[in-house]
């Protein structure tokens, strides 16, 4: 990627608050809509923890917008009270004592949590992992940013993207038209791309980060479902799997698994893309309300895979590298995709160093969750970065690889802000480079 | 009726009541809540041993994480060991046990319980004062700690003095054990209208959390 391709796109980003739709909704209206969606969505599990919490503060200590800042407001259960409040007063067993001593929720305090669960909450999980009680807290926030989304009181950023996707049929300027002529370059550059082909084993697709700033992930992906003489295609759509709201959500899930469908896919291989790999591999079979006919696998998860059973075989990098692994946390902690990259970095004769926060405590690369796309949380992202950034240092490894094109955004971005000369690599690019024959 | 036969008759039995009535309200209100149905196939399996696990593991984080929450683990652990050890090993409270379960079990000396019940307070006074100081707790905080604390505390300041015959402002020994039992009263009383429900809650909430994360492959 050029400089001038990533300072587009971030200008781009930079302004994308500003095509955001009007809302037209009174405060009542918002209120009815956001709790609307708190009484759907919170179940017995949430209800428990719920019902547990302590209010002991340690989830603080997990969390990386509170570590980079100190600032007592990003305490990740701080983040879901409006949500707590509805409960306790609409769904709970104590309702009746809770309406007596507590009041309603309102549209200003809502608007007012817009930074804690936008800005500052990137759903990482590492609090999930922190709460003595169990406490998984991630999920919550997940209500929380649908609640303020059916409000039309997600940021301005997100509800341009929503619109564009709704309207435009596109993901920050990326539709059918920009994936076809993608694939065509690659296939005249030598990597055959099909594109929508009738009937495959394998559909791959490439998300929006991919085709306008990560083309060779989407290269390299081809070489190895090539090489492996696989029966694949790559879908002719970019719908993203942003969680900015249940509307789109559901929409482009259940599209992408009828496309799959269609093609009579074994199996569904998602990019390096961080969101949408729990999105279809935990939550699509639940919103669909049925099980899915095909497997879901993470690209990383699909080489590591292909690797351990000998199928694939790389050639090893000269020099035996040192380098250090960021495991995005949709894969690892929301997925559990831990082991198949590594099995790729050990295939790749690099020397892995891990950070001090690695496998299911990695912490965010701050910019998670589609957060990136926000920009005035540009100083809380940095900081978050910074607390990455410092792990990676003391590994002693002058190259860092990622899985998640997301993440490798977000790095970059920081690199640029915090002059960190440090290798952002990609792992599906690295392999791909060094098929072996 | 003497202060304490009405602490140890009306009292204790009214408060008994809304504590086994409030419990059981709010355990069974939150159990038949609608779940919802998870259709994506596990990733790993063993989901009630990950369970399982994750009521064992919850207490011992791994290091990155457990390494900034050392003090709140230690005196967290630390308040409640003592607490109910001076609760369930003290001489004086077996005739009471006994008449609930109809057995009893050896004791500690005394003076131990007494020792232990001044560490759970103490601990249980550093831990109000962190968080009327402490920014992130003075955000989370809610009505519910400060009376959850001092009706934690109540009946541990009043066993103290209740046992060391200590005369607390020309109150006698019978009055202190009537005020002893009266704040025994006023936990069970608040017990299920506030976070004290942890204590049946937090290890189906541990439970349920450790099988979400074995089904995604991940330790709890």
């Amino acid at each position: 990627m050029n400089a001038t391709t990533f300072e587009t796109f971030r200008t781009e980003l930079a302004g994308l608050a500003g095509r955001a739709p009007r809302s037209t909704l009174t405060d009542a209206e918002r209120v009815a809509r956001a709790k609307a969606v708190i009484r759907r969505r919170v179940d017995g599990r949430n209800a428990a923890y719920l019902e547990t919490c302590l209010h002991c503060g340690m989830c603080a200590e997990a969390c990386h917008f509170y570590v980079g800042t100190g600032e007592a407001k990003y305490t990740p259960i701080y983040k879901v009270a409006p949500l707590r409040r509805v409960y306790r007063r609409e769904i709970g067993p104590m309702r009746w004592w809770y309406r007596l001593v507590t009041r309603d929720i309102s549209a200003a305090e809502l608007e007012a949590f817009q930074e804690l669960v936008f800005d500052s909450c990137t759903e990482c999980g590492r609090c999930d992992l922190m709460c003595p009680m169990g406490i998984q807290i991630s999920p919550m926030i997940g209500i929380m940013r649908q609640a303020l989304t059916a409000a039309e009181l997600a940021p301005a950023e997100y509800r341009a993207v929503k619109a564009e996707q709704t309207t435009a049929k596109k993901d920050l300027g990326i539709g059918p038209a920009e994936i076809a002529a993608l694939a065509a370059r690659l296939t005249a550059e030598g990597v055959k791309v099909p594109v929508d082909a009738a009937k495959a084993d394998i559909v791959y697709f490439a998300t929006s980060l991919d085709v306008r700033l990560f083309p060779e992930s989407v290269k390299d992906a081809a070489r190895i479902f090539n090489r492996l003489g696989a029966s694949w295609t790559l879908l002719g759509r970019s719908a993203e799997l942003l969680g900015t709201g249940e509307s789109n959500t559901e929409v482009n899930v259940t599209g992408i698994v009828a496309e799959a469908e269609q093609r009579g896919a074994k199996i569904l291989i998602l990019p390096q893309c961080g969101h949408a790999y729990p999105r279809m591999r935990f939550e699509a079979a639940n919103i669909l309300a049925r099980e899915l006919p095909f497997e879901v696998l993470t690209i990383a998860e699909y080489i590591g895979r292909q690797l351990k059973n000998g199928k694939l075989k790389l050639k090893p990098i000269a020099g035996r590298p040192k380098v250090t692994y960021h495991d995005p946390c949709k894969q690892g902690r929301h997925g559990g995709v831990f082991e198949e990259p590594r099995e790729a970095i050990k295939s790749l004769g690099l020397d892995l160093v891990e950070m001090e926060s690695h496998g299911r405590t990695c912490y965010c690369c701050g910019g998670g969750g589609g957060q990136f796309l926000i920009d005035r949380a540009q100083r809380l992202r940095q900081r978050t970065f910074e607390i990455k950034m410092h792990e990676a240092d003391a590994t002693g490894a002058k190259s860092l690889v990622t899985s998640c094109n997301s993440c490798r955004y977000n790095f970059l971005a920081g690199a640029a802000q915090a002059s960190w000369h440090t290798e952002v690599q990609s792992l599906v690019e690295l392999v791909g480079r060094q098929l072996a024959d | 009726m003497s202060l304490l036969d009405f602490a140890r008759g009306p009292a204790f039995h009214v408060a008994i009541l809304i504590f086994v009535f409030g419990v059981v309200w709010r355990l069974v209100g939150v159990f038949l809540l609608r779940r919802n149905r998870d259709l994506s196939p596990a990733r790993a399996g063993h989901l009630l041993e990950g369970g399982m696990r994750a009521i064992l593991m919850r207490s011992l984080p791994p290091h990155e994480l457990e390494k900034h929450i050392v003090f709140q683990h230690a005196s967290g652990y630390g308040w409640h060991i003592a607490y109910f050890a001076a609760f369930l090993l003290f001489g004086p409270h077996m005739p009471f046990i006994r008449q609930f379960l109809g057995f009893t079990w050896p004791t500690l000396p005394n003076t131990w319980c007494l020792a232990l019940a001044a560490i759970a307070l103490a601990l249980l006074i550093v831990l109000l004062l962190r968080r009327i100081v402490n920014p992130v707790l003075k955000r989370i905080t809610s009505v519910d700690d400060y009376i959850s604390s001092v009706v934690t505390m109540l009946p541990l300041i009043t066993g103290i003095a209740a046992n060391a015959h200590v005369q607390l402002f020309g109150v006698r020994y019978e009055e202190l054990l009537a005020l002893h039992v009266l704040s025994v009263c006023a936990l069970l009383i608040w017990f299920p209208f506030g976070k004290l429900m942890h204590l049946f809650l937090a290890f189906p909430a541990r439970f349920q959390a450790g099988v979400l994360l074995q089904r995604k492959g991940v330790e709890a």
